[in-house]
């Protein structure tokens, strides 16, 4: 397999090269200006290790991926082109209302709950950019009000001359008759076509989501509208980039539902918070070829900590109503839970409960800790890290930042020590457990909430702050083993490296399997393997549009469900793809009873209340061919490393300090096995390893963090 | 009083005149206990704010050690099981009001106290919760036929024993250890329908509390972890979606045994004397932080009196007097002046459920960084008396206690505006009054796939915002008492019930709270019942006559808007032959009137149960928040931005806002509007006079005879009230301290009518010499 998958981030392009059995990582800068520029340059760096020319690899490779946060940097900037929309009369305010809470959209809890606080962001359409046409449809297609052609030009006319370039249609119930928004994009083509100057860019909500929810589906087709010409433009400079290199094949970009496209198949939505999604598309990967069982991803930054899930059997937790930014969408995507905590998060005294409060507010990097010396005042995590000892003040980040300790002891003194009685570092050990304890509160929290036993998960750490809190984190939370994968400051690239093709179509649906008064079970098998039917070959055709095989296809039902009136569904994921018996239907009942147990207990299902299928799902994807793991276990016979030093270290549950070894990178060698306590610098990252646990690396790079009552294999 | 009065029977027994020894004594007491007829609410616990006593086993934790960190470590803990287990009621609940998040879950002392609850949810719960628990305590846990063993749950929703209001639902359950209750965890969920008079819950109908749909005090429905099915089943039977009452008793018991793992791994972890020192710890550090805060504002007192026109039945005005006082670290809130109960209308409130609202203004607009704790209300003083429509006597109907409970919130929200102006430290913004009405239709019938439901749209959550000091009110967001409540998709309503939104959010020009920052505006809703053989609105609301809010520092309060209807046509069938006509909002229909052989009709919003005909249309609109400071003050460009959107209309912006502008380019003439504006400042000037000659012109000595006026008149009296009461003669005004003003029963609005029509009828057959024959 000859492969390149490529994440570009805010700061760092990350490149995955395989190269038949030669894998490597590299690594440049972002160059925003042109996004080809870093690309080349990652790319570049790993051709020369493997020897190659960009040429020869470009011209040999099966495919090139692409993960980007190009969409999300675009939203947050309000970088895209004045959309206006056209909506149901009566619907006129819908998009501005935005279900009354779109306030606090993509806020945290504390300013969410500050009512006299609330804000919308600025909007995206402005109001004055809405305009509505006189039709209604019904909730089952049914037209009540047709389209009338002298109405929809006036009110296009209007958004033509208020500025708008992009308009998007978005009408109720359209996901069950989509042909008045088909007549209008008619009406609009007619006066304003597509090769005539003028022609502004149409995008009808029925194409872009198949679910109901008039505001969710308008707001994904307004971001979709107003990502478009940015993706556009990004993904033709970057496919240019590669023809000129040699490259001929379609380029192919990650998606967030966990498949990836070519960029003709591909919406913008799809692509916002793809590289992360990649990540943990990276570790359900490692989990399946190495026998990891179940798994919960950790990336721990400088202000976010990310939580992926990626239980043993491959079923993905998906989220159907994502937060973009400030906005709600309807698109399935793999669900990411992102803490506001990091590195750099503040440390703060909570007055009312006389403790101590880690963030919501984050130093960033500028100014950063106070460690860094760059004026920055508040104490942070990074902060107690330093004063615990378990970073090296000359040896931080490669040694590009010096850290001074002075900074972090007058910080905390400051902040802390008098309201909490204590000395810095009493206090730093307190920031310490408190961002340990709530990272691992909210990992609980995912796994539970999703029906997970806790004490069942190996952590997967990737991203700088991980393997430093890592110890603390699985400790506090119950979990004993942790893994730092192979090729760690890539994971993400590595993720979308394999990547399936895969394209996932769905329609809400009125599907009763059983109604409890009547006490009648489904028996419309027709009506419903019609639907089924329609989106596989929607899917199908995806994947006929981009060259493959449809004999190769393959689908996977899925049906989001609910008992009686629930309004939340729970996705469940089917076997079978047809049903054709009162066989089916039970055991469709069945398969939903027992996920829904796993999740919320065994007892709360309520069928007497009545079973409803909500939406119907079907992913279409191919198999291919996918980066080979190492086996993770690892053997016995290891020899404890030489240490480089040795200082005094301050540790969470200990009233004094412990003279601890210091390792360097030559530790992390498979041979080797350190005993907590411990601490490992290398160039990228610090591993603190703690009483109790130890360190096993593997062959391939894999970092082994055991509990020393446990061994790697499970 | 119908029930009996525990308080006396059961422990304060009358002494005989005859004087008993002290064994007699006992056996008195024992016959009395005997014969109780049964356990209401009891006084002792329902007027009790405060957090409890320590009880033995915290007070010897807390002398002994008290940890803040590693209470910090507990609670951070039962914080993330907590607002997990809300997001479970949230995923599973089949309540609409689960959906968008009118539900709370919580654990609390073994007395009661809320010590930690879910950080979303509506925080009045705190304050209302603990009655019940104390009621269980007190009557149950050591009461032979009922007691209570490990994985025991309890079950209630009268706001008699503890509850916003009875649509409410709740399940309590202990923590026990070695026999002993240490804590328990509740969750409490908005259900909706509860078997009401009229459906969905709240009946603006009610005449007397047995029109209030169920009654639950707190009956044990769960043993040792088992749902008892022949409760279940009275449940059931007593609703009229049993699909509904099934599915969340089993979605709350499911999210309180999430939490209880938790507590039990907590437990675990640091020992139960850690737990319970932890749990009591907050509440307790909650009560002093208030204490603390309250001191940071000036002594002072503030008078926030508002007006209800409505019973929901007759057009009425009812006062909710509250003068809030600060003096050091005390805050006192003095309802005195209140107007009285009626006995037979819906919107009468015991007084736990006003307080819940006080506690709702503070947890989320004064303090909403404070931890939601029964501790956060303990320190404040209530003055009230029984006997009021705010703290009402068992005997009255409370189906839309709300009307005051609402108003309490708005007492609180805006005194804390003024208190804390001059407070250096802020914990929120000064902000005008939120919108206190649940604009919204409740329906109820058989839907287009044949099930019987009610209950109501999710549109209630879409409140005008209070404007503030230095920006515009937000339009249409979360509800006063539940952030990020979600109003919900209309699609999906639609595919469940027989009805749709032809007008579903569009604000309504001049809707608004004007002001140099204007209040949230509201949208309006146009709905029409279709495919149904049987269906039915109502509204529940007041304020249509008189604003239920008003503003701040100078800004106009909400305006206020009708009920609006037309019957006798089908629109679906009028706009399917004529698209064109499909133009939809109030403001033409009611003025253009453009539907031929309808009848159009306005109405307050105390809507009954209304039998709706296809196509028939109903339209309400949401209020705005209140306007803050002057409208001359108020920047011309924000004026212009509003005329643009047509949020405002030419005759507001030149009237109110007294801007002058180019009205084809609405280029701002700032020349103009200078001239506009100093002109009517020296109009002020011209029309204004000082203060007592103002009160000796315009203050009388009581209210037109003709107005049914409730509650004390003027600032100098509160202990008289004014009342309009009914007998035989008919209509008479009365005046007096609340505990001697009669029973006010408002007499049937529809015999009064026929009464009308019949003595109209004999007038006529006077006249004519003519008999009508009568129907029997």
């Amino acid at each position: 397999m000859k492969r390149i998958s490529v994440d570009i981030g805010g700061t760092f392009t990350d490149c995955f090269f395989v190269w038949d059995d030669t894998y490597i990582e590299s690594k440049s800068l972002t160059t925003h200006h042109n996004l080809a520029l870093g690309f080349n340059s990652a790319l570049d760096n790993a051709c020369t290790r493997a020897n190659l020319t960009r040429e020869e690899v470009l011209g040999q490779v099966d495919s090139v991926r692409y993960a980007t946060t190009l969409g999300t940097n675009a939203l947050i900037e309000g970088k895209g082109p004045r959309v206006g929309a056209l909506v149901t009369h009566g619907f006129e305010d819908t998009i501005h209302i935005s279900r009354s809470k779109g306030y606090g959209v993509g806020l945290n809890e504390v300013k969410q709950g500050d009512m006299a606080d609330a804000q919308r962001p600025d909007p995206i359409v402005p109001r004055h950019l809405v305009r509505s046409v006189k039709e209604r449809i019904d909730s089952v297609g049914e037209v009540l009000v047709p389209v009338q052609r002298e109405d929809v030009r006036e009110q296009v006319r209007e958004l033509v001359d208020n500025g708008a370039q992009a308009i998007i249609v978005a009408l109720t119930n359209s996901t069950e008759n989509g042909a008045h928004e088909q007549q209008i994009l008619e009406i609009i083509l007619e006066d304003y076509p597509a090769h005539e100057l003028g022609s502004i860019p149409v995008l009808l909500s029925s194409q872009v989501s198949g679910r109901k929810g008039e505001y969710v589906r308008a707001m994904s087709t307004v971001v979709d509208g107003f990502l478009h010409e940015t993706m556009f433009h990004a993904l033709n400079q970057l496919s240019s980039n590669l023809r000129g290199s040699g490259y001929e094949k379609p380029m192919l970009v990650i998606h967030n539902s966990g498949g990836m496209a070519q960029s003709n198949s591909t919406d913008a939505l799809q692509t916002i918070h793809s590289g992360p999604i990649a990540g943990v598309s990276g570790a359900q990967h490692l989990s399946e070829s190495t026998g990891l069982g179940d798994v919960v991803s950790m990336d721990m930054g400088g202000t976010s900590f990310d939580i992926g899930l990626v239980p043993e059997g491959g079923v993905q937790h998906y989220d159907f109503q994502p937060a973009i930014g400030r906005w709600l969408v309807s698109v399935p995507m793999i669900h990411l839970n992102t803490l506001g905590a990091g590195g750099g998060s503040i440390a703060s005294y909570d007055r009312i409960h006389r403790a101590v409060q880690i963030g919501p507010e984050s130093a960033g990097s500028d100014p950063g800790p106070a460690c860094y010396d760059r004026g920055g005042l508040n104490p942070t995590v990074t902060d107690a890290d330093l004063l615990l000892g378990y970073l090296d003040p000359h040896n931080y980040a490669n040694g590009f930042i010096k850290l001074n300790p002075k900074r972090s002891r007058f910080a905390i003194e400051e902040a802390l020590c008098d309201e909490l009685d204590l000395d810095p570092i009493e206090a730093a050990k307190v920031i310490k457990r408190t961002v340990d304890e709530s990272m691992a509160i909210g990992i609980e929290m995912e796994l539970r909430s999703r029906g997970g036993v806790v004490e069942d998960y190996t952590m997967l750490a990737y991203g700088g702050n991980g393997p430093l809190h890592a110890c603390g984190i699985a400790e506090s939370a119950g979990i004993s083993r942790i893994l730092f994968p192979p090729f760690a400051s890539v994971f993400s690239a590595l993720g979308a490296g394999n990547m399936k093709p895969l394209h996932i179509h769905e329609r809400s649906a009125y599907v009763v399997l059983y109604e409890p008064i009547g006490r009648k079970l489904f028996d419309e098998y027709e009506r419903f393997n019609d639907y089924v039917a329609e989106l596989e070959r929607r899917g199908r055709e995806d994947l006929i549009r981009q060259g493959y095989d449809p004999a190769l296809a393959k689908h996977r039902l899925e049906m989001d469900m609910r008992y009686g009136n629930q309004l939340v569904t729970t996705a469940v994921a089917f076997d079978l793809n047809r049903i054709n018996s009162v066989g089916d239907v039970l055991q469709v009942i069945k398969k939903f009873s027992d996920i829904y147990g796993e999740r919320y207990g065994e007892g709360t299902q309520a069928p007497e209340a009545g079973v409803r299928v909500q939406t119907i799902r079907v992913a279409s994807y191919i198999d291919g061919e996918v980066v080979q793991f190492d086996d993770l276990t690892s053997g016995s016979d290891r020899a404890t490393p030489e240490a480089v030093g040795q200082r005094l270290v301050h540790f969470v549950g200990h009233d004094e300090p412990i003279e601890t070894p210091i390792y360097d990178a030559r530790a992390l060698h498979a041979d080797y096995v350190v005993h907590g306590p411990a601490v490992i610098t290398t160039e990228s990252t610090t591993y603190l390893v703690e009483q109790g646990w130890r360190i096993e690396p593997t062959p391939q790079g894999a970092v082994w963090l055991l509990k020393e009552s446990v061994t790697a294999a499970q | 009083m119908t029930m009996t009065d525990t308080t006396e029977h059961s422990h304060v027994h009358p002494t005989p005149e005859t004087h008993l020894t002290p064994e007699e004594q006992q056996w008195v007491d024992a016959f009395m206990n005997d014969t109780t007829l049964f356990i209401g609410p009891d006084p002792l616990i329902m007027r009790e704010h405060q957090i409890a006593e320590r009880t033995p086993l915290e007070q010897r934790i807390l002398e002994l050690e008290a940890d803040p960190l590693r209470a910090d470590r507990i609670r951070r803990r039962l914080a993330g099981a907590l607002d997990e287990a809300f997001e479970m009621c949230e995923s599973m609940g089949a309540a609409p009001g689960a959906k968008w998040a009118d539900l709370s879950v919580a654990v609390y002392t073994a007395s009661g106290d809320v010590a930690y609850m879910s950080n979303r949810g509506v925080i009045a719960f705190s304050a209302v919760l603990h009655h019940p628990i104390r009621h269980i305590m007190k009557y149950w846990k050591d009461e032979p036929t009922v007691g209570i063993r490990p994985g025991d749950g309890f079950f209630h929703n009268d706001a008699r024993f503890g509850m916003v209001h009875n649509t409410d639902q709740s399940m309590l359950v202990p923590v026990m250890r070695e026999g002993e209750i240490i804590a328990w965890v509740g969750a409490t969920i908005h259900e909706g329908e509860n078997g009401a008079c009229e459906p969905g819950g709240m009946p603006s109908g009610s005449e007397t509390p047995f029109d209030d749909g169920l009654r639950a005090s707190p009956i044990k429905i769960v043993e040792e972890g088992k749902l008892r099915r022949d409760l279940l089943t009275f449940l059931q039977h007593s609703t009229r979606d049993p699909k509904l009452m099934l599915a969340d008793i089993k979605v709350k018991m499911g999210a309180v045994k999430r939490v209880m793992d938790i507590v039990d791994r907590a437990i675990e972890e640091y020992g139960v004397e850690a737990f319970v020192g932890a749990i009591r710890m907050t509440v307790e550090d909650v009560e002093n932080e208030v204490r603390r805060r309250i001191g940071e504002m000036p002594d002072g007192t503030v008078t926030v009196n508002q007006f209800v026109d409505s019973t929901l039945k007759e057009n009425i005005l009812i006062k909710f007097a509250a003068k809030i006082t600060v003096q050091g670290e005390r805050l006192i809130v003095d309802l005195t002046g209140t107007g009285p109960e009626i006995i037979n209308r819906a919107i009468n409130s015991p007084l736990s459920s006003t307080k819940a609202f006080f506690a709702q203004a503070i947890l989320s607009y004064w303090w909403p960084d404070l931890p939601r704790s029964t501790g956060a209300l303990s320190p404040i003083e209530i003055i009230s008396e029984v006997g009021t429509w705010a703290d009402c006597s068992y005997d009255a109907p409370t189906g839309q206690n709300l009307q005051a409970s609402f108003r309490a919130f708005t007492a609180l929200q805006t005194a804390y505006a003024k208190l804390q102006f001059s407070v250096e430290e802020k914990y929120a913004n000064v902000i005008s009054p939120w919108f206190n009405q649940i604009n919204n239709f409740l329906w109820g019938g058989t839907t287009q796939h044949g099930e019987q439901v009610g209950n109501l749209c999710a549109d209630l959550n879409g409140m005008g915002g209070g404007a503030k000091a230095f920006h515009d009110g937000e339009d249409a967001v979360a509800p006063l008492f539940c952030a990020m409540a979600d109003t919900g998709e209309q699609e999906v309503m639609e595919e469940e019930v027989p009805f749709l939104q032809l007008v579903s959010k569009r604000l309504v020009r001049d809707n608004q709270g004007f002001g140099k920052y204007r209040g949230g505006m509201g949208y309006e809703m146009i709905v029409a019942a279709r495919n149904t053989d049987s269906w039915g609105f109502m509204t529940v609301t007041s304020g249509a006559k008189f604003s239920s809010v008003g503003g701040l520092f100078g800004g106009y309060g909400c305006p206020t808007y009708p009920l609006a209807m037309v019957k006798g046509i089908n629109i679906f069938d009028i706009v399917k032959n004529d698209p064109s006509a499909f133009d939809l909002s109030m403001e033409r229909v009611m003025n253009e009137q453009p539907y031929e052989g309808g009848s159009y009709t306005t109405y307050h919003m105390g809507l009954q149960f209304d039998i709706a005909q296809e196509g028939e249309l109903y339209m309400i609109s949401q209020g705005s928040g209140g306007g803050y400071g002057d409208v001359l003050e108020r920047d011309p460009e924000l004026v212009m931005e509003d005329l643009q959107l047509d949020r405002i209309s030419a005759q507001v912006a030149h009237d109110i806002y007294r801007v002058a502008w180019n009205p084809d380019t609405y280029v701002v003439d700032a020349e103009a509007t200078s001239k506009l504006r100093a002109s009517e400042r020296q109009e002020r000037l011209r029309r204004g006079k000082p203060y007592a000659e103002f009160v000796a012109e315009f203050v009388t000595e009581e209210p037109p005879a003709e107005l049914p006026y409730y509650g004390s008149w003027g600032q100098d009296n509160d202990q008289e009230v004014l009342a309009t009461v009914w007998d035989h003669q008919g209509p008479k005004r009365v005046r007096g301290p609340i505990s001697e003003i009669p029973l006010i029963n408002v007499p049937n609005r529809h015999v009064m009518k026929i009464a009308r029509l019949e003595a109209r009828i004999a007038e006529l057959e006077a006249k004519h010499g003519e008999t009508v024959k009568r129907l029997v």
